[in-house]
């Protein structure tokens, strides 16, 4: 009988042990492609600190991300552009929810030329004038006598919609441009393409130059430093996000309320964009 | 001899290997140019491919599979109707059935300011169309939209929720009735400020529509305007948001009949009014609704966002003796002089002024589960009761009262699992009641409506949508 009883009395300590040990919380992050590697570096040094949180974090791309929230494939979406009305309804008639956006980085999307290139600086005419295909020659905006390469992001990237959007007014590229799967990728294309341009986030930046960007041909021609886009200088600006279904809560509250704290945003300069707090 | 040998050796060795080296350089420079050659061929046509799959990408394919089984309270038969509001009548000696409500496939090409889409449903029914059009967005402000071709109707919210979308596996008996078909042939004007501003918030609709249905041909010389002007206002951080609008609907029917009937509020009959004059004569079909949907996110892990929508529409509805959706006798026939058609070529306009409405809750249970639960209630004839119909004893055929006077209610009560983002499972009951006529009625046709009469269904669905 006692055999039975220590047999019992063990199954129900084991069972109590696994029943209320701390549960180990996952949480998904997917979406943009830029935001990748600052969501990598949250999630590394969040997860040092807590073991029992293990996050996971994928790109695909904005519009991928924005996807992954309204399937419920995903608990928090990066996004490098707001998510559009039309994603918003969408949210909104699945989950009956508005979903909540954060921002937590802001960054400045830069123009990269291969190092060779003498042209230092364009005008965000000039700018949208070489991304739709008005202007072909780099001779024309003060440079060699040799054809533009345009190259670009995938359109369902964030950056490619904002770039559009803000850059081009909303025109089309250039069919001529070539999409890159990521902006690592269009680094990569321009550091070897001394005829090249690209444009992406200013973490991507290495070894490549950046080009100095001026609102319109008068004006003063800016690099995207910390200091510039603090002072409104810079002209192509933008928020990076995180979109929730529902105010978060939970393990996924406190992770972005770490990502909003002085530990959080101080990843966010180390990794080459600007904090929003 | 030995020694002029390794002389002349020493002294043609370096001619040989700088010949050879020349020949290597030479070759490398071929290797490289030949490499080049290809890199730009392969980018040459990489842009070929980019321009094509460019072109390709603008083209989106999606579309919706619902499968069902259905069954009924009791089975199909001939002195009262079931099911025909829940995905079509029962046929006679049939209780439980398996369809395919719906098989929709769909086509946009996105041009980013225009559009094309063409949709079809293909069912055990056969395929038909159900989206036809073209849409052309301004340029400037990307905030006014036209539309021409087949599309939903803007009226109200229930047309344009998609049915892969809606809880409830039908929608409403009021719109059922009232809008046969959703969709519509005509134009259509859109305004959906694209701004920062208050003016956000707001949009409005306006179109121009044949008011035949969404696949007869224009019978007459009228067009219905429809429009709607609607409101959205998030409260963000109350997790709270606010949608409605308000919709008109004005439009006329041209009877091809001298025998008119209205309603008479002494008798609670129709009374006929059969002027040679009403045939080819027009009469009003004229809605009034509002809608509004609320949403509310409570801030509970497991529980999830809710919403309660409800819609009400109220008018003037011209239909026939044994129905009270839109008069549409097909083509009008021509009246030369004061001759008429008889009898039997023309189909006697009745006119009702109708109300309806109906209200749906919806609540979400983590990411997988939705609980609904909807009332509705449509009444086709609102200047009559249930007692009033079989109370006449007049023997003219014609001005008596019939079922399709009827006010109906419905309680539905349902069940969504989402399996995975494209695969959803319904279960849905509804409870639908009849108002009772007259007691005393020997009229056989109204009978079974001395009581409610045995017309639930259930239904258990699965969906497939990509």
């Amino acid at each position: 009988m006692k055999k039975y009883l220590a047999i019992i009395t063990a199954a129900v300590a084991a069972i109590t042990v696994i029943a209320f040990r701390p549960a180990q919380e996952i949480i998904t992050v997917k979406g943009s492609d830029t935001m990748v590697i600052l969501a990598q570096r949250w999630a590394e040094v969040y997860m040092n600190k807590n073991s029992n949180v293990t996050i996971q974090v994928t790109g695909g791309g904005s519009g991928t991300g924005v996807s992954a929230l309204i399937n419920g494939t995903t608990d928090i979406c990066n996004s490098s552009r707001p998510m559009k009305q039309s994603e918003k309804d969408k949210l909104k008639q699945r989950f009956n929810t508005l979903g909540v956006e954060i921002k937590v980085a802001r960054d400045g999307i830069s123009l990269y030329v291969n190092q060779a290139n003498p042209v230092k600086e364009l005008s965000l005419q000039q700018i949208k004038d070489i991304y739709t295909g008005k202007i072909t020659n780099w001779k024309d905006v003060g440079g060699n006598d040799a054809k533009i390469i345009l190259y670009g992001r995938e359109n369902n990237s964030g950056t490619y919609v904002y770039f559009k959007d803000f850059v081009l007014g909303g025109k089309d590229y250039a069919v001529t441009m070539q999409s890159m799967p990521g902006t690592a990728s269009v680094v990569n294309a321009v550091a070897k393409d001394v005829n090249g341009i690209g444009y992406g986030g200013a973490a991507y930046g290495k070894g490549i130059r950046f080009l100095g960007v001026k609102k319109d041909a008068s004006s003063t021609a800016y690099e995207p430093t910390l200091e510039n886009i603090k002072a409104g200088h810079y002209a192509i600006t933008r928020y990076l996000y995180m979109y929730t279904r529902s105010k978060p809560s939970g393990a996924v509250k406190s992770f972005i309320d770490w990502i909003l704290s002085e530990e959080g945003q101080q990843i966010v300069a180390k990794v080459g964009y600007f904090p929003v707090r | 001899m030995k020694r002029c040998i390794t002389l002349l050796v020493l002294i043609a060795v370096p001619f040989l290997t700088l010949h050879a080296q020349n020949e290597s350089g030479a070759s490398t420079d071929e290797a490289v140019g030949e490499l080049k050659g290809q890199l730009d061929g392969l980018n040459e046509s990489f842009l070929e491919t980019k321009t094509t799959v460019d072109a390709l990408k603008k083209i989106k394919v999606s579309g919706y599979i619902q499968t069902q089984f259905q069954a009924a309270d009791t089975i199909g038969n001939s002195r009262f109707p079931v099911g025909n509001f829940s995905g079509g009548n029962f046929p006679t000696n049939v209780k439980h059935r398996f369809a395919v409500r719906r098989g929709r496939i769909k086509f946009t090409y996105d041009n980013t300011l225009t559009q094309y889409v063409l949709q079809l449903d293909a069912t055990q029914n056969g395929v038909g169309i159900k989206d036809a059009y073209i849409t052309v967005t301004e340029p400037w402000l990307k905030s006014v939209s036209m539309t021409g071709g087949i599309f939903d109707r803007p009226f109200g919210f229930e047309i344009s929720y998609s049915s892969s979308m809606r809880e409830s596996p039908e929608r409403s008996r009021m719109f059922q009735t009232l809008f046969p078909g959703e969709r519509e042939l005509g134009a259509k004007l859109e305004i959906n400020p694209q701004t920062e501003n208050f003016a956000k918030h707001f949009n409005f609709k306006i179109g121009a529509f044949n008011g035949t249905g969404p696949t007869a041909n224009e019978n007459d010389r009228n067009k219905d305007i429809i429009g709607r002007f609607g409101y959205t206002f998030p409260f963000q951080e109350q997790n709270l948001a606010i949608d409605g609008g308000f919709s008109w609907y004005y439009g006329n029917v041209t009877s091809n009949s001298r025998a008119v009937y209205s309603i008479d509020k002494a008798t609670k009959t129709f009374m006929t009014d059969s002027l040679v004059s009403d045939s080819l004569n027009s009469f009003q079909r004229q809605y009034l609704g509002m809608d509004m949907q609320i949403y509310y996110d409570i801030p509970v892990e497991w529980l999830g966002g809710l919403s309660l929508r409800g819609e009400f529409i109220s008018g003037k509805q011209p239909g026939t003796a044994k129905s009270g959706s839109f008069y549409n006798p097909g083509t009008i026939q021509t009246v030369s002089g004061t001759s008429v058609k008889s009898s039997t070529e023309v189909t006697p306009l009745y006119q009702r002024a109708f109300r309806g409405f109906y209200i749906t809750y919806i609540q979400n249970f983590g990411l997988k589960n939705q609980l609904v639960v909807k009332y509705d209630e449509m009444d086709p004839n609102t200047k009559v009761k249930g007692k009033d119909i079989g109370a006449s004893t007049t023997s003219i055929s014609g001005r008596q009262l019939t079922a399709t006077d009827l006010k109906y209610s419905t309680i539905g009560l349902g069940w969504i699992y989402h399996w995975d983002s494209n695969v959803k499972f319904t279960a849905y009951y509804e409870l639908i009641s009849n108002e009772k006529v007259n007691s005393n009625t020997n009229i056989a046709s109204l009978i079974p409506y001395k009581t409610d009469v045995k017309d639930n269904v259930f239904t258990f669905r699965a969906q497939y949508k990509f």
